[in-house]
């Protein structure tokens, strides 16, 4: 019996080979700029984690004294903003042309899941502000978590807690489950247009 | 305010704009982005995506 290793090595190559997760050409069919959204997001996602990454070493406070790190606390924020600009067009894209078809349900899924896991990232975001937006938020948020039932273990008006799910918790589900979403479009392939030949048949047996 | 920062293209201070119609209540930044939204998804799909092939073979 071979070790856990070799397992794992085996369980790869058979799922992703390099060639599969790292192709040198695309399907002729993408050649919309709709298919662009996902790989925007990705960018966005990238921009996120190294303006956070940087005012994360710098402390909660260097965003409001230091004009350098007001600079990336707006380079985060707006790369924030384009994240879930290009998600949604993603989503949008990917829902008209039922990405889930041949197979792909997982990819679907684990798509829907980044947006799900997406809104309270930034919803921790928004609250660790430290300032009157963040308390408005805060406070409003506070009532509806509250409603949840979910107030007492997560509490928006604690800034400790939330900035700590906001730089660590949240960080490490969004990047896991967007890591399993992108595996899952390499060894899957771009899901094709909807051929015109049913679409024809549908609507003529109507 | 120092000289080198730049103000916002809209007053933030000021009253909060909103479009009420019946049931349908959103801020107009909130509108704006949504209408944008919409408007890029549309133009993307029409957009050819930079290096994709014509369907002759030709980029």
């Amino acid at each position: 019996m071979s070790s856990w290793t070799v397992r794992v090595r085996e369980f790869g190559l058979r799922n992703l080979p390099p060639e599969r997760l790292l192709p040198d050409s695309q399907p002729a069919y993408m050649a919309s700029a709709i298919y662009l959204f996902g790989a925007l997001t990705i960018g966005a996602l990238v921009t996120i984690i190294a303006s956070g990454t940087i005012l994360a070493l710098k402390g909660p406070a260097w965003w409001h004294v230091q004009s350098i790190g007001h600079f990336f606390n707006s380079i985060h924020l707006w790369s924030v903003e384009l994240f879930f600009f290009f998600m949604v067009i993603h989503l949008w894209g990917k829902f008209w042309m039922a990405a889930w078809r041949g197979g792909r349900a997982r990819v679907w899924m684990t798509g829907a899941v980044a947006f799900v896991i997406a809104i309270p990232t930034a919803f921790t975001g928004y609250v660790s502000q430290q300032n009157f937006d963040s308390q408005w938020i805060a406070t409003q948020g506070k009532d509806g978590m509250n409603s949840l039932g979910v107030g007492s273990f997560f509490n928006v008006l604690n800034v400790g807690q939330m900035y700590s799910y906001h730089i660590f918790l949240f960080p490490v589900l969004v990047i896991g489950i967007v890591s399993l979403h992108i595996l899952l479009v390499r060894r899957h392939g771009i899901v094709p247009p909807i051929p015109l030949a049913d679409s024809v048949a549908d609507a003529a047996a109507k | 305010m120092r000289g080198f920062d730049i103000s916002s293209i809209v007053n933030l201070n000021g009253t909060a704009h909103y479009v009420h119609w019946h049931f349908f209540l959103m801020s107009v930044p909130n509108l704006v982005v949504i209408v944008l939204m919409l408007i890029v998804f549309a133009v993307a799909l029409f957009l050819r995506a930079p290096g994709a092939k014509r369907p002759g073979g030709k980029k």
